[in-house]
């Protein structure tokens, strides 16, 4: 779904402004800075390997800890790896479990949640019992006790954030189709004898997944931060792969001397949560006029 | 009357939910690959060793029989040992809880100390160069990883003042009390952001509302108006923002704990997670799951009570 059906969207349920008459509203500059931020970050990731000045996972144990130089921009790390190299090719597990930990999901929970809605009775029971005790445990603590039990890895961290966070978009979806389902337009369709489940993906779901995708860019932003916080623990992805967390846990013990190895990292994903931020926020805020 | 039959109502619900929590933690000792008892006698034991440890667990009972078995031992207050110290998982959250405890409530505060003065401006004059100033750090802010921010303390604090600890937990009390600073401090840094944006709002509702104007109309004073009607209307939607954030806290702390290396329950499940320590494990989901229960349950009863527009409504 494009950006601009969340505008006709937002248009459609506000009324006054469609008595007004249709003005464009513009979408405000910051969004504009921010997918500038995203797409460098993006471009960074797929091109890593074009990029890095060396093999991240080259090990140079004579050359370690070393200050930044013209030969290492960023230093070396403690193993001698070439911080940068290692910085810029972190970058593609970081971003891909960033905006698939985000995107999945919301899929499963958009479908479960319009699901629920639209069908009611014991369907709707079960995913709503089984969401409210997910619910009940703080969503990293049970994603720790899940990367646990599938064991560490990227593959098994996906898994864990779709199986857990997929409840906030479900029962925001859901209420958004109890809402719709109630329309005049849906009762037209359903009197004009469309089945059921035409009737929800053509009618009702279009209409009720607006404000899931407002809320995308800062949910991209916490499983980011999630990832890095888990790997940061030990948690999530293991060595030698390099990620933005594990790098300022593996830089903290020389903090007092190479103080950069644990700060740059932490430097690169404010940048990019910066940018998903700019994009979430100007969004809402176009939503909102 | 209506008020304790919603209390009653809501205690109700809590009991079913307790029971699939402990259904999704025991469900952690069955889906884990591996065997249990392998984990418990190392590598190197005999088959018989194992056997006898697979029957003082009753490993070999069917799924159900072992489910009720820790239903009931929940109920009692057993959570099992750990495999790695052998010592009861009850035990060693008691000696932990506390460090958590004290991270919590000084986080707490703190992000008050911050947030209130920080919102209670920006709302004075929403849209000016503050009010700018102030969301746009908190932009920032909510996209800095907390442990980062705790290693910033660290670098730019602890390290150039030496009047906090690195990390550790120290021995006497005072010891205590500075090793907590910093922590409290990143924690504080980490909700102050929501709280500010929530805080901001409800100032800006209540300024707009009719009373207000009355009030001001009357020759009220403008510290008067706040401290009488604007913070005492625009403090519950602060508090529930802040209990609504307890899973967010809870693992703020699991990160910040293992950051300043202090001995809570965060500290806790991260080192049970790497040592493969089941029960531990089981115990601290447990513990936060039931810890976000409880304050939910608290939060709507304080809200029943503090709020009477609601049993109006219903």
């Amino acid at each position: 779904m494009s950006v601009e059906s969340t505008a006709a969207i937002a248009a459609a349920a506000t009324p006054s402004h469609a008595i007004a008459g249709v003005e464009r509203v513009r979408m405000p500059r910051r969004v504009w800075v921010g997918a500038l931020i995203v797409a460098a970050y993006v471009l960074v990731a797929v091109f890593a390997p074009l990029i890095a000045p060396y093999d991240p996972l080259e090990q140079d144990i004579v050359n370690a800890l070393a200050s930044p130089s013209w030969a290492h921009w960023l230093g070396t790390d403690e193993l001698g790896r070439d911080v940068l190299s290692r910085l810029i090719f972190a970058s593609r597990v970081d971003l891909l479990v960033g905006f698939l930990g985000a995107a999945l999901p919301a899929i499963l929970g958009t479908v479960l949640g319009a699901v629920a809605g639209f069908r009611g009775g014991w369907v709707d029971g079960v995913i709503m019992r089984i969401s409210d005790v997910v619910q009940a445990f703080p969503t990293y603590i049970l994603i720790i006790a899940l990367v646990f039990v599938l064991g560490p890895g990227v593959t098994s961290i996906l898994v864990a954030f779709t199986l857990i966070a997929w409840v906030a978009y479900a029962r925001l979806i859901r209420t958004e189709v109890l809402r719709v389902r109630s329309l005049d337009y849906v009762a037209a369709a359903r009197a004009s004898g469309l089945r059921p489940g035409r009737i929800l993906w053509r009618h009702v779901f279009p209409n009720s997944v607006g404000q899931t995708l407002v809320y995308l860019p800062s949910d991209i932003v916490g499983a980011t931060l999630g990832l890095a916080a888990l790997s940061f623990l030990g948690l999530g992805i293991q060595a030698p792969t390099p990620e933005w967390g594990a790098m300022i846990a593996a830089g903290q013990p020389y903090i007092r001397e190479q103080w950069w190895l644990s700060t740059v990292p932490g430097l690169v994903v404010v940048g990019f949560g910066l940018g998903l931020s700019l994009i979430g926020e100007g969004i809402e805020e176009w939503t909102r006029k | 009357m209506n008020r304790y039959l919603f209390i009653a109502k809501r205690l109700a619900l809590a009991i079913p939910l307790l029971f699939g929590i402990v259904l999704l933690v025991f469900l952690i000792l069955k889906v884990t690959p591996g065997d249990p008892a392998r984990l418990i006698v190392g590598l190197r034991a005999s088959e018989a060793e194992l056997q006898l440890v697979r029957d003082q667990l009753g490993l070999d009972d069917p799924a159900i029989v072992q489910y009720f078995r820790y239903i009931g031992d929940v109920l009692t207050g057993n959570l099992g040992y750990s495999f790695k110290s052998n010592e009861a998982v009850t035990s060693i959250i008691a000696e932990r809880l506390p460090v958590t405890i004290w991270l919590l409530g000084f986080g707490a505060l703190l992000s008050l100390a911050i947030s209130v003065p920080l919102a209670i401006t920006s709302a004075r004059r929403p849209d000016r160069a503050f009010d700018h100033a102030t969301r746009g750090f908190g932009l920032v802010a909510l996209a800095m990883p907390s442990f980062w921010v705790g290693i910033i303390l660290i670098l730019t604090i602890a390290l150039p003042t030496g009047w906090f600890p690195v990390g550790g937990f120290g021995e006497t009390p005072t010891e205590h009390l500075r090793s907590i600073v910093l922590p409290a401090l990143t924690l504080a840094l980490s909700i102050a952001p929501l709280q500010v944006r929530s805080l901001r709002a409800s100032i800006i509702a209540v300024l707009g509302a009719e009373y207000v104007t009355t009030a001001r109309s009357l020759g009220v004073g403008h510290g008067r108006i706040m401290s009488k009607f604007v913070l005492r209307n625009a403090a519950p939607p602060t508090v529930s923002i802040l209990a609504l954030n307890i899973g967010y806290l809870l693992f703020g702390a699991v990160v910040i704990e293992t950051t300043f290396a202090l001995p809570g329950i965060g500290q806790g499940i991260v080192l049970a997670a790497r040592q493969r320590d089941i029960p531990s494990i089981q115990g601290y989901t447990l513990l936060f799951a039931i810890v976000v229960v409880l304050v939910f349950l608290i939060a709507d009863i304080i809200t029943s009570i503090a709020d009477p527009r609601l049993e109006v409504e219903s």
